[in-house]
């Protein structure tokens, strides 16, 4: 193990995320969600009335569309009650702009972000952090060297006044708009926040841009949007890790991921989620991938009580592709319904989808998936692998892959397995002097390996330690 | 939502009609009777649906228009072995009042949805095949030819304990009539324990009729229940093969073929229960399409609470002869129980170029060198089908479809 590992490892990551920091609240909203709140939010960040209008009429989306209820095995939503939910809270932050330097934020905030390991990851050389607390973005920096080959890091907020030619265009319109469904007409009302990444033309990132969402009050929800625009053969890699401490009301996380990846550019985008176990985290994530263009989606679902999530990539042009790999962790009370969906709307495209979960303690996962292939997309392909690890009999893992072909040049393949840890591999590793859980423990980071190779190194060794303190079942 | 333009002859004089010409006893009318008053409560059956989607659509079809309860005919071979009593409906309703009181209904609940509700309230034919204790009851056919409108034919099949049975059903139209034609069959199966059943059936309808099917199976104590589902005839078929493991140890096996073209479209589902420890359950099936022919298929594996030491297995692969068909999948998995191995995996693609060059490069033309690798295509389900005359009954199909 290097020593990055083990310095992360001795950070305490179950009070890393169990803590919480008395709510010190600058502007506040009302509960629930009315034309006020949308007002209220838009006038306090100063938008311009385009923006106003676009709040407006996703409200009015909002307002016409059905709960999503009759899914097949859909996780039960009754208890999310949107009027209890208060949709802003800007933090008492001197800078409104979001402070320049570390040392500026007050220090509940620092002691936050410091628990969290946020300025250590920094400190790493990451090319640029943004960590969101409650609803804005109150600390960012990137490295000078990027901005001068114009590729812009910021928080949406900003963004909207510094860039707005290229907000006006890109922001919910032509990939999620707010008619896409309930909760993306919900976001596109109350959004505030998140990160805006721009990469010029041929400009390639080669460290990742990260963010680090955070809510930290309870009954409030959190709506940041996270818009990608990456140019013609240009290359990021963007992360964003969340986190939110357990209360006794529900929260709802409600964000909306727009990608624009250009002809022969590179996206990778990257989550780790670890909502507490009353959150609702219902989000809309989209890509459009131009021709040549490759979108590759990481997630890795661990906390929340329920969570709908497919993060959905379109393939505009030809050759282009995607990669989804997914893993879901269900514990106790948890219902992770998580999965991908890719429509090939050009001729050879490519897509896979690789899909693991684990289940535990009457936790429930589901693999749900759509890969669609047009008319004309001839000589695409895509492949699906969905696996589950179920621990005990009060677990349940479904799995519910659609598949609509239209084209029949086209090599589509999905496969799923389901099965039990296995005994023999248990017995085989006690004999060599582990114990039974860590046995289980080392089954696990070997069945989630794919995903863990593909993320940095803190997150991949976060994801692990989460996994652990699951599997002791001592994370709140 | 509930449909609701029915035939003005679907009405209760038109159900009492019915069930007099069958000297039915009352039970077995007001059953009839229940299910056509529940009609106006209940849904089509279920369809795949993503949002914004219903991959078939069944409340576009107009009943009204086939639905033709009192004009019923068809040309029926009900026959099997001695051992075994293989009844008209007529004559079941008689000689085994007692068995079809005991299960009519109770693997497929009449009101299941507006479909099973109208074949259970308008069904003019049938058949019931009883097969006692430790009997082997070897090629039991049921041939129907429908010459009317319409026809809903009503299957009944129960297995003794340790007796055993191979059952050959199809299905085709006859005499042509004017419009559209509406087939419905409900097939129920009673798997005693120990006992082996095989139901094979050939869905062979012209491309003017609809059809619906539901054949249901419920499986006792380490009985087996297979299934061969070969579909290549009518315009639309909502088929559903479907087995409950209901009893420990107990097993199914579906195997199913579909050959679509023209504007055929099929709607295919292969679906088990594991309700019990220690069953199996292995679901294959095999489609082509051509034209702008187009299949749904939906696979289940459901794996229960108490199902402990299941072994599951699913394979789905269709082959598209023509850009204009599509194909559409989706195998599920729902599992309950850890103890349990399962598995499933579903492809769609296309002739393979290599394959076809290397045939051609034999001196083979273009269509002979297609049209083995379809049939080829088809042996690996065909292999898995036990009985020789219905593998053959297919074989000959799908090379028919292929020259037609």
């Amino acid at each position: 193990m290097s020593s990055e590992q083990d310095q992360l490892k001795e950070t305490n990551t179950e009070e890393r995320f169990a803590f919480k920091k008395d709510e010190s609240a600058a502007v506040k909203s009302d509960k629930g969600l009315t034309e006020e709140v949308v007002r209220l939010i838009s006038e306090d960040k100063g938008e311009p009335d385009w923006m106003l209008e676009r709040r407006l009429r996703a409200l009015e989306h909002w307002n016409e569309m059905p709960m999503p209820t009759d899914w097949p095995g859909q996780p039960d939503l009754t208890e999310l009650d949107v009027e209890e939910i208060v949709p802003y809270i800007r933090p008492d932050v001197d800078k409104r702009e979001g402070a320049d330097s570390w040392d500026d934020l007050p220090e509940d905030i620092q002691d936050t972000f410091e628990k969290l390991g946020i300025p250590e990851a920094e400190r790493k050389a990451l090319s640029g952090v943004g960590a969101q607390y409650e609803s804005e973005v109150v600390y960012q920096n990137m490295q000078e060297q990027w901005e001068e080959k114009g590729v812009v890091f910021c928080n949406m907020d900003e963004a909207v006044r510094e860039h707005e030619d290229l907000v006006k265009e890109h922001f919910m319109t032509s990939c999620v708009p707010p008619s896409d469904n309930k909760f993306a007409a919900l976001h596109g009302a109350v959004w505030s926040g998140g990160s805006f990444v721009y990469v010029p033309e041929d400009v390639t990132v080669e460290m990742p841009v990260q963010a680090y969402f955070r809510m930290n009050s309870e009954g409030m929800g959190q709506f940041e949007h996270t818009l990608i625009i990456a140019e013609e053969g240009s290359e990021v890699h963007y992360i964003e890790g969340c986190s939110a401490p357990k209360y006794g009301s529900h929260n709802l996380h409600s964000g909306g991921v727009e990608v624009f990846v250009g002809e022969d550019a590179h996206v990778q985008y990257s989550t780790v989620q670890n909502w507490s176990k009353n959150t609702f985290n219902l989000n809309t994530k989209r890509a459009i991938v131009e021709k040549g263009g490759r979108m590759e989606w990481v997630s890795g679902s661990m906390g929340s009580k329920a969570t709908m999530l497919y993060p959905c990539t379109i393939l505009k042009g030809r050759n282009a592709s995607a990669n989804n790999i997914t893993i879901a962790f269900a514990g106790e009370g948890q219902n992770i319904d998580t999965g991908a969906k890719v429509y090939h709307n050009a001729p050879h495209t490519k897509s896979t989808i690789e899909s693991k979960s684990i289940s535990k303690d009457g936790g429930r996962t589901n693999y749900r998936g759509l890969v669609h292939i047009s008319e004309g997309a001839e000589h695409s392909s895509t492949s699906v692998e969905c696996d589950a690890l179920m621990f005990d009999n009060e677990s349940t893992s479904d799995t519910m892959p659609y598949m609509e072909i239209d084209e029949s040049k086209v090599d589509v393949a999905h496969e799923a397995t389901v099965g039990k840890i296995g005994d023999e591999d248990v017995f085989y590793l006690q004999s060599r002097g582990l114990d039974d859980d860590d046995a289980k423990q080392m089954i696990v980071s070997g069945f989630i390996e794919p995903i863990t190779e593909e993320l940095p190194i803190e997150y991949a060794v976060e994801l692990n330690r989460l996994i652990e303190l699951e599997m002791e079942g001592s994370l709140g | 939502m509930t449909a609701t333009q029915v035939h003005e002859t679907i009405s209760e004089e038109t159900v009492r009609e019915i069930s007099d010409e069958l000297g039915e006893p009352d039970w077995l009318l007001d059953t009839r009777l229940d299910a056509l008053a529940a009609l106006d409560e209940l849904e089509m059956p279920d369809v795949i649906r993503t949002p914004g989607r219903d991959w078939t659509n069944l409340d576009g079809l107009d009943y009204e228009s086939f639905v033709d309860p009192l004009n019923a005919a068809e040309e029926k071979d009900q026959l099997g072995p001695e051992e075994a009593e293989v009844l008209p409906l007529s004559e079941a309703v008689e000689e085994r009042e007692d068995l079809l009181k005991e299960h009519f209904g109770s693997v497929i609940d009449p009101q299941e949805n507006y479909l099973t509700a109208l074949s259970t309230a308008l069904f003019s034919t049938g058949t019931l095949v009883y097969v006692p204790k430790n009997v082997d009851a070897e090629d039991v056919t049921i041939r129907t030819t429908q010459h009317s409108q319409s026809l809903f034919n009503y299957t009944l099949v129960v297995t003794e304990q340790s007796s055993s049975v191979t059952i050959l059903e199809r299905q085709d139209t006859g005499e042509s009539v004017e419009g559209d034609r509406y087939y419905s069959g409900l097939v129920e199966v009673a798997a005693g324990e120990n006992s082996h059943v095989q139901y094979g059936s050939l869905q062979d309808l012209d491309e003017e009729t609809y059809n619906y099917t539901l054949k249901r199976g419920d499986a006792d104590d380490y009985a087996t229940v297979n299934w061969v589902e070969g579909n290549v005839g009518s315009r639309l078929t909502k088929s559903s093969v479907e087995t409950e493991l209901n009893g420990e140890g107990s097993e199914t096996k579906t195997v199913g073929a579909f050959f679509g073209h023209d504007d055929q479209h099929f709607d295919i589902a292969a679906r088990v229960w594991h309700n019990t420890a220690h069953t199996t359950a292995d679901l294959v099936t095999r489609g082509v399409l051509d034209d702008d022919a187009r299949s749904v298929y939906e696979g289940v594996q459901d794996v229960g609470r108490d199902a402990w030491d299941t072994n599951s297995y699913q394979r789905e692969n269709t082959l598209m002869l023509s850009d204009e068909s599509e194909a559409d999948a989706s195998p599920k998995l729902i599992i309950n129980n850890h103890d349990t191995e399962a598995s499933h995996s579903a492809t769609v693609g296309q002739i393979d170029e290599e394959d076809m060059f290397y045939m051609t490069s034999r001196g083979l033309d273009d269509e002979s060198a297609r049209n083995m690798l379809v049939e080829g295509f088809f042996v690996p389900v065909l292999e898995e089908v036990e009985v020789e005359e219905l593998r053959e009954d297919l074989e000959t199909r799908v090379r028919e479809r292929l020259h037609e």
